[in-house]
């Protein structure tokens, strides 16, 4: 189906929104009965089902084809969502989503063998005893206005009239030969009035049909007429006859067909929202980050030679810029439910397999991200959310020990907090046991007993994201698949973000991610030393300070500041960028509580740039978190201080 | 050939029917992605000819349909619905529908019934 190609790109983005609302409301009808929810499920079956068969994945349309099945007996209220029909449900949507994936890929779905789901929807459906309606399809549609009258006996003539004999045969292949008849009827109705039918309008409405339609007609439209009306689109042939019988001049019945709806000016809607492919997106900011580099350039230069006009001009394009940075960087902006969304299906899998209950809720979804930071957060999130039903949560029986409500409670929130957006993840569990965390520090050789002994509890916390550390007895299934909390705090730390836990034993765990809303573009400092460049994002720096070189002290192998009472350790950075005599200045920076003070020559200034990573070929850069172009075309190295402290 | 307004609430469906049509010399007049937006679209635009979908939110497509014949009687209707809708279908034919294609889109099948629609 080569012919569809330039539609896949649309197809899988439509598809993953259909497969999203799909999972979201089996969640709902989970909890109870929902008109809604049903509904919305049987369209995005129906929806998925359409596209597939348009594209032509026959086993991506044969698996919705029999969950549609299922949601037909469900929505007509002969059936409802029970646990096993849930898990059902969600192993078939899965599996679609696994064909979504492959259709994504390149694949057309071929290899993904849905026989075993279909089996078991069928036999779900044989068990309720028998085939979905086929009238389930139709959502409690009022009674018609106009009943169609029972035409199968002869109708009084208002005047001589000319009678017609039409047999109508439609097509074989026609695919819904019962409509096609009940289309003919309708045209013919319009010209003239029906004596007989055979077989009546009533049999072909319940679908007793076999393709050939006899009628009986008065009208004095003429045969030609009749002939046109009776054929259309797979009608194989229309046969007319006119029955011989007095003639007499008919009045003729006016058809109008050229009345127009009084067009009331009603406010016009139109499509507000326009799809765009993300790489596209991508290209455009780069395009517009090459545009903020080439403006602190053309700004350099005005200032170099002093040129009026050129200073003006290159201010309005200052202007135009600054607006078109904060518009991309807008658009690239995508709500935290397209990841939220999610969440509840792992939580209830998680819960079921563990056997405990959880009531999980989600807050401030609307929240919105850079979409590079959203790539990364999924998978650190997850893991998360599976510790905090598996680690945290108690089972049932536990929690009524505890004199705590047998259902947990888990709570994901999202808000924006000036700068940053803050992710919380509550949970009311158990808590982080200390005791243990630290004893499984010492057996895991990651601390000595004695140092152990003498950390707080936010320490001990702490050792939950050294790497190697996992207190889980055995790997289970959900959360330890071999990456631990060290994993995710990695994850986050590569966002730009932090992670921070509070835990208060038998009352339950707090974990707060605080992130950069975005990534692309940052505020460094740019300082000099040696005559090099390098930029330090300002976010990161706590202060900037005097420094003589008589005043450090050695401790150890270190060399330290005393500043403001505060012991200080000192990073040279001579193997980046070579020795330095002057450093007179000092600047102090902080990650998480650990400060260290770089000294440089120089502060030149402050400035919004644009950080490129580094690319694969350079290898591993410690303390370079990539680099950016100044306006006078020089790459600098901007600090990962992360890395550094 | 006519002025087509094209009613789905996909856009892949929208997508592939407009191509379609398009290249059987049609214009399109426009696009809604439910039944409300097809009523108030109609009304704007006069499209000599309407592909409506029936499963839709907001409101499904035979409502859209009644809708839209309440507004002009003539207007021309053609359903888009797939294999297990006839029910639908032949509410919406009594409802006024005057044609219907079925998913999957087979190209000539549906620029057939446009011409033949846009010629009763």
């Amino acid at each position: 189906m080569s012919e569809f190609e330039a539609y896949r790109g649309l197809f899988v983005a439509e598809s993953r929104e259909n497969h999203e609302n799909l999972v979201k409301n089996l969640l709902i009808l989970e909890k109870g009965s929902d008109q809604n929810a049903i509904d919305e499920i049987f369209r995005s079956c129906h929806t998925l089902k359409g596209a597939s068969a348009s594209m032509g994945y026959a086993e991506m349309e044969r698996l919705c084809h029999a969950m549609e099945d299922v949601f037909q007996l469900v929505r007509s209220g002969t059936a409802e969502i029970t646990q096993d029909l849930g898990d059902l449900l969600l192993a078939c949507s899965d599996l679609l989503e696994q064909m979504i994936d492959d259709v994504e890929g390149g694949g057309d779905t071929s290899s993904l063998n849905p026989d075993d789901q279909v089996n078991s929807l069928k036999e779900w459906i044989g068990q309720r005893g028998g085939k979905p309606e086929k009238k389930g399809a139709a959502p409690a549609a009022p009674a018609l206005e106009s009943p169609a009258s029972p035409v199968s006996e002869p109708l009084p003539l208002e005047g001589n009239v000319p009678e017609f004999e039409i047999t109508v045969t439609v097509a074989s292949e026609c695919m819904m030969k019962d409509v096609r008849a009940m289309l003919a009827i309708g045209n013919l109705e319009s010209l003239g009035t029906i004596l007989t039918i055979n077989p009546s309008k009533e049999a072909i409405d319940e679908g007793n049909f076999d393709g050939v339609l006899k009628l009986k007609i008065a009208s004095d439209a003429g045969e030609e007429a009749l002939k046109t009306a009776a054929s259309g689109t797979e009608i194989a042939a229309v046969d007319v006859k006119a029955v011989v019988k007095q003639e007499a001049p008919a009045v003729k019945k006016p058809v109008d067909n050229d009345k127009k709806p009084a067009a009331a000016a009603d406010k016009s809607r139109e499509i507000k929202n326009l799809r765009v492919d993300i790489t596209q997106l991508d290209h455009i900011m780069n395009l517009v980050e090459d545009l903020v580099i080439n403006r602190g350039r053309l700004k350099q230069i005005s200032e170099q030679h002093k040129i009026k006009e050129l200073g003006e001009a290159i201010g309005m394009v200052e202007r135009s810029v600054s607006e078109l940075q904060n518009l991309m960087m807008n658009i690239r902006m995508i709500p935290l439910n397209q990841i939220f969304n999610r969440l509840p299906r792992v939580v209830r899998d998680v819960a079921i397999y563990d056997k405990k209950e959880v009531e999980f809720v989600i807050e401030g979804g609307e929240t919105e991200l850079d979409r590079s930071v959203m790539d990364g957060l999924n998978d650190p999130l997850l893991h998360l959310i599976r510790n905090a039903v598996n680690h945290g949560i108690e089972s049932p029986d536990e929690r009524e020990k505890a004199g705590k409500p047998r259902k947990g409670f888990v709570k994901l929130s999202a808000h924006r907090d000036r700068d940053n957006v803050i992710i919380e993840l509550v949970d009311d569990g158990a808590g982080v046991n200390v005791e243990k965390v630290k004893a499984k520090a010492v057996e895991r050789g990651l601390v000595t007993k004695e140092v152990a002994d003498t950390y707080t509890t936010e320490q001990a916390v702490d050792l939950l994201f050294q790497p190697g550390f996992s207190t889980a007895d055995k790997i289970s299934d959900i959360s330890g698949r071999g990456v631990g909390l060290d994993v995710v705090k990695r994850s986050i730390e590569s966002l730009k973000g932090t992670i921070r836990v509070e835990t208060t034993p038998g009352k339950g765990s707090r974990f707060e991610l605080l992130l950069p809303p975005t990534m692309a573009i940052v505020d460094v400092m740019i300082v000099r030393i040696n005559g090099r460049r390098l930029g330090i994002p300002i976010s990161s720096i706590v202060e900037v300070a005097n420094f003589k070189r008589d005043t450090t002290h050695f401790i150890g192998e270190g060399e330290a500041v005393l500043l403001r009472d505060e012991v200080i350790q000192l990073m040279w950075l001579n193997d980046m960028v070579g020795e330095s005599e002057v450093c007179e200045i000092l600047i102090v920076v902080q990650y998480e509580k650990r400060k260290c003070c770089i000294p440089v020559d120089l502060v030149e200034g402050k400035q919004e740039v644009v950080v490129k990573p580094l690319s694969k070929l350079i290898g591993n850069t410690r303390g370079v978190s990539g680099i950016t172009i100044l306006g006078d075309g020089e790459v600098v190295p901007v600090l990962d201080v992360n890395t550094i402290v | 050939m006519g002025k087509i307004l094209i009613v789905d609430d996909t856009l892949f469906m929208r997508t592939l029917l407009k191509n379609i049509l398009f290249s059987g010399g049609h214009t399109i007049a426009g696009e809604a992605g439910d039944g409300e937006e097809a009523i108030a679209k109609y009304k704007e635009l006069k499209p000599d000819l309407v592909t409506m979908d029936v499963v839709m939110p907001k409101m499904n497509g035979i409502e859209a349909l009644k809708g839209i014949k309440a507004l002009d009687p003539a207007a021309r209707v053609v359903m888009c619905t797939a294999v297990g809708q006839e029910q639908m279908v032949k509410l919406a034919i009594k409802s006024g529908a005057k044609g219907y294609i079925v998913k999957p889109f087979q190209a000539p099948k549906v620029l057939e019934e446009v011409k033949n629609v846009l010629a009763s």
